[in-house]
């Protein structure tokens, strides 16, 4: 099974997807629309992509900090959170998801993915 | 509202720091001065604030296109790194804000060790929600 199947398995998750680092493709399943998983993926990399030129900048600042290369980023609302870890984002349901096990889950399934963005 | 020393006290807790909107740190406690000095939390904080600030104006559009809510305003924003992950909260300025408080406290950060973080409990800290057992 994919990541993106696993995660939509998993309690509270209520859309999932991957992107290309590229930014040319994405994929979801889930309840959005395809205009707004096609926006969702797009605010998705860009804060990645965002995110990971600061992990660049922190590395040459303080080299092994520990930040660098960054795996992902969570944004945590009222009712809804969004995870990403490398090219793949949920969306959660916060009164049904359990936000760390599903980081947890992104982080050991991600934790080979390569670094690269590409 | 949480104190720095009550975020400090948070599973794998590496660092606990203030910082403006702007992104200026304020005041910060550090566990391991080793591997998070003061001048990369400094740089650490300016960096949340971006990043609050992007996500609010996303959160803020994505809910005007799509009608769906309860993304704005953004809680908090939370970085993975590759060892330690940060969270950051502006969820009592909100608070504040919606009371028409003029005078904003800072916005409040926590840097934790991936291995045992408990997001949700940071979250619920940074939110003064419950108080660290």
């Amino acid at each position: 099974m994919s990541i993106v199947t696993d995660l939509l398995a998993k309690p509270g998750v209520v859309a999932a997807g991957e992107y290309a680092y590229r930014g040319d493709r994405f994929s979801y399943r889930g309840a959005l629309t395809e205009e707004h998983a096609r926006m969702a993926s797009i605010m998705c990399r860009a804060t990645t992509m965002g995110v990971n030129m600061e992990g660049k900048m922190l590395e040459v600042f303080q080299p092994r900090s520990g930040l660098q290369p960054p795996r992902g980023w969570v944004v945590h609302g009222a009712d809804y959170t969004v995870c990403v870890m490398a090219n793949v984002f949920c969306m959660l349901d916060n009164a049904r998801a359990s936000i760390n096990d599903i980081v947890g889950f992104m982080r050991q399934t991600m934790a080979n993915a390569p670094s690269d963005l590409i | 509202m949480a104190t720095l020393d009550e975020l400090m006290r948070l599973p794998a807790a590496m660092a606990a720091f203030e910082f403006r909107g702007s992104g200026e740190l304020l005041d910060q406690r550090i566990a391991y001065p080793e591997r998070i000095n003061e001048t990369t939390l400094d740089l650490l904080a300016h960096m949340c604030a971006a990043n609050m600030s992007i996500a609010t104006m996303q959160a803020r559009g994505w809910e005007k296109v799509t009608a769906m809510k309860g993304f704005y305003p953004i809680q908090e924003f939370t970085l993975v790194g590759f060892d330690w992950s940060v969270v950051v909260s502006g969820f009592r300025r909100e608070q504040l804000k919606n009371e028409d408080k003029t005078s904003l406290p800072p916005l409040m950060g926590v840097v934790l060790g991936n291995e045992k973080a408990d997001y949700e409990a940071a979250f619920a800290v940074l939110e003064g929600q419950e108080p660290i057992p």
